[in-house]
């Protein structure tokens, strides 16, 4: 022990003053599966959280050395008890040891010390930066705001995914499913949505909240290196609840990641909150249900199922001017079998959503990335935050796509087909190609627009469909270099003007005079 | 099964029945139904909830040594007053790693007025600060 210490303590001792304070207690008649039974506690609330008393009949050198508390969650509040989870090692809590009731309902710490951190489902720091010094405590259950208090989605949150920005739009407070088979590019959409934020002005980027439910740890250390080094950490929080886990800190993390958001929110800020993924807590929550021996229902699921994930979902939202104007978008994941989106927990997260960004595996074997099924995607409440210069260039893509896709089936008679026909199909091949993506690459919204545009006025039509993404490159690169201006007056207006469309015309005619070589097929 | 037939019998006595009487009604009971082979495991679920029940209405009061019995019994007597219970009724029981104080546990209370609590949280306070 060190001299400071030592002062400490004995400055403790000078002005020490006896006093005993009474505890509402309770003692562990079972334990088993990180799930007690506590008999007692009869005052205790739903969500409250107690500490195990570790160090009775220890010595106390022992209990010096060992103290770190032990907590628990209350979950069921039954006739002659209570049954709790334990929010740690279960190895450490034995029968008849006594639980104190502590008052408290569970809450994280949340504040701008936190961005750029990993941490786990109760706050605690998981990066070995050290603990945080100042931060405000946040309830993990908080009841969502209502409709009072709430604002319509109208400004939008770029994905920087040319597919989703100019197709399935996303606005800021909106709700938007990404579902799909395991290896579709779920993750990779949210992470790019992430990284895109950079693009944002910092006054009007949105904090962002990665939550790993179940995931591998090297999966989450993958996500946060690559955040790292895209410059994206500096404004994201990474709440990790490994499969490791305990189930109840899988159940927990969604829970505390809008709860840290909402800190961001209620200041008037912007944030987006990933839940990768629901399906996995939605298992860990049956699992502590069934341990729990709460009744099982459909796929032995709980029969709150549904309220777990609308009660979280419906956190994410837009506050009117009054309430400061912050908003939560949230982007939950879920993992689909065979691709049945009939399943239980997907039908209920859809209906609960404001959209859904469907991935399919069909088009991921194509090599058409993000696998996204324009047909059966869509976002409700999004066009009406897609900005004027984006819903100008991508008003009849969606159509177009999905009519193409209808016809694609005829693509092995092409020999037989019309004119008409197999220009729709070509156009519909150019398009698909057109809207590929390389994984973490997001693009600035005003560039989605001046490529769309470019689109619009034929400029792929010449090319040939295997040209399509190489003359994309050369254009965006074009566009950067000469026409800089014209991309950040589309970025500050939202919108094409007649000047700005001069410009994008002169742009690309001068571009098609430059890369004669790639226009071969109007020859 | 066993658990409901001993709760069964636990609550009749409670409410006043003979325990003799009781556990020949329950007797009788069983023979009718053929199960009389459950008796000696309704025997030790019964033990269960007469445990459970003491640990719920008994108060202990730990001490450190012995002769602080007096002391301790003292300190905690308005508490005992304010919890409803006569100081005769109070288990006493000695626990040393208390280190000197007493600490009273019962009725879903706790106090603890141990040296062993006093010195802990002084040692966290200055290592944690």
């Amino acid at each position: 022990m060190d001299t400071a210490t030592v002062q400490k303590i004995v400055k403790e001792i000078e002005k020490f003053t006896p006093t005993h304070e009474s505890a509402h207690v309770g003692r562990v008649v079972s334990v088993g599966d990180g799930v007690v039974a506590i008999d007692g506690l009869s005052k205790a609330v739903m969500s409250e959280i107690i500490v195990f008393e570790e160090g009775k009949g220890q010595k106390l050198a022992q209990t010096l050395k060992e103290h770190q508390e032990l907590f628990g969650l209350i979950l069921n509040l039954e006739e002659d008890g209570v049954r709790a989870t334990i929010l740690g090692d279960t190895a450490r809590v034995v029968e008849g040891m006594t639980v104190k009731s502590t008052g408290r309902i569970l809450s994280v710490p949340s504040g701008e010390e936190l961005l750029g951190r990993v941490v786990n489902a109760l706050g605690e720091p998981l990066d070995g930066k050290g603990p945080f010094k100042k931060t405000t405590l946040m309830p993990v259950e908080r009841q969502a705001s209502g409709v009072i208090d709430r604002k319509s989605v109208t400004v939008p949150l770029a994905t920087g995914v040319k597919s989703i920005d100019a197709m399935i739009p996303i606005g800021r407070g909106q709700r938007e499913l990404i579902i799909g088979d395991r290896g579709t590019g779920k993750t990779t959409v949210a992470i790019d949505t992430i990284i895109n934020q950079r693009n944002e002005p910092a006054a009007k980027r949105p904090v962002c909240i990665y939550v790993a439910i179940g995931q591998k740890e090297s999966k989450t250390a993958r996500i946060v290196e690559q955040l790292r080094r895209e410059r994206a950490l500096e404004y994201t929080i990474v709440v990790d609840a490994p499969a490791s886990a305990p189930a109840a800190l899988q159940y927990l993390a969604p829970f505390s990641g809008v709860a840290i958001g909402e800190y961001f929110m209620d200041q008037g800020k912007d944030v987006l909150i990933v839940y990768d993924d629901l399906s996995k807590q939605a298992v860990a929550y049956r699992e502590l249900s069934l341990l729990l021996r709460r009744p099982p229902g459909r796929e032995a699921y709980p029969g709150d199922i549904f309220y777990l994930h609308s009660r979280l979902l419906e956190r994410a939202c837009r506050l009117g001017d009054e309430k400061g104007g912050g908003s939560i978008t949230a982007l939950p994941i879920i993992e689909t079998q065979d691709g049945d989106v009939s399943g239980y927990i997907p039908t209920n997260v859809i209906s609960i959503t404001d959209g859904q960004i469907f991935l399919i595996t069909e088009l991921f074997n194509k090599g058409v990335r993000p696998a996204i099924d324009v047909g059966i995607s869509v976002s409700r409440v999004g066009s009406s935050a897609q900005t004027k210069a984006m819903k100008s260039v991508a008003g009849g893509l969606k159509l177009q796509l999905a009519q193409f896709r209808d016809l694609e089936a005829f693509m092995q008679f092409a020999q037989d087909l019309d004119k008409a026909t197999a220009d729709q199909i070509a156009s519909g091949q150019r398009m698909v190609e057109l809207l590929k993506q390389k994984n973490g690459a997001p693009i600035p919204l005003e560039m989605q627009a001046a490529v769309l545009y470019a689109a619009g006025y034929k400029l792929f039509s010449e090319v040939s469909i295997a040209d399509v993404r190489r003359t994309e490159q050369l254009l965006t690169e074009f566009f950067d270099g000469q026409y800089s201006k014209t991309l950040a007056e589309i970025k500050k207006s939202g919108m094409l003007s007649d000047d700005t469309k001069r410009e994008l015309n002169k742009a690309i005619e001068e571009f098609r005079s430059a890369h004669k070589e790639l226009f071969v097929e109007s020859e | 099964m066993e658990t409901d037939y001993a709760q069964a019998l636990w609550d009749v006595i409670q409410k006043g029945a003979a325990p003799k009487d009781a556990v020949e009604s329950l007797k009788e009971s069983l023979e009718a139904h053929g199960r009389l082979a459950l008796t000696s495991r309704i025997a030790r679920a019964f033990e269960r909830i007469a445990t459970r029940d003491r640990q719920r209405n008994g108060v202990t009061l730990l001490i450190a040594r012995e002769r602080d019995e007096r002391t301790a019994k003292h300190a905690a007597h308005a508490i005992l007053e304010d919890m409803g219970v006569k100081p005769s009724d109070v288990t006493v029981a000695i626990d040393d790693s208390l280190i000197g104080g007493w600490r009273l546990e019962g009725r879903e209370r706790l106090v603890d007025g141990s040296y062993k609590k006093y010195l802990s949280e002084m040692y966290n306070r200055a290592t944690r600060a």
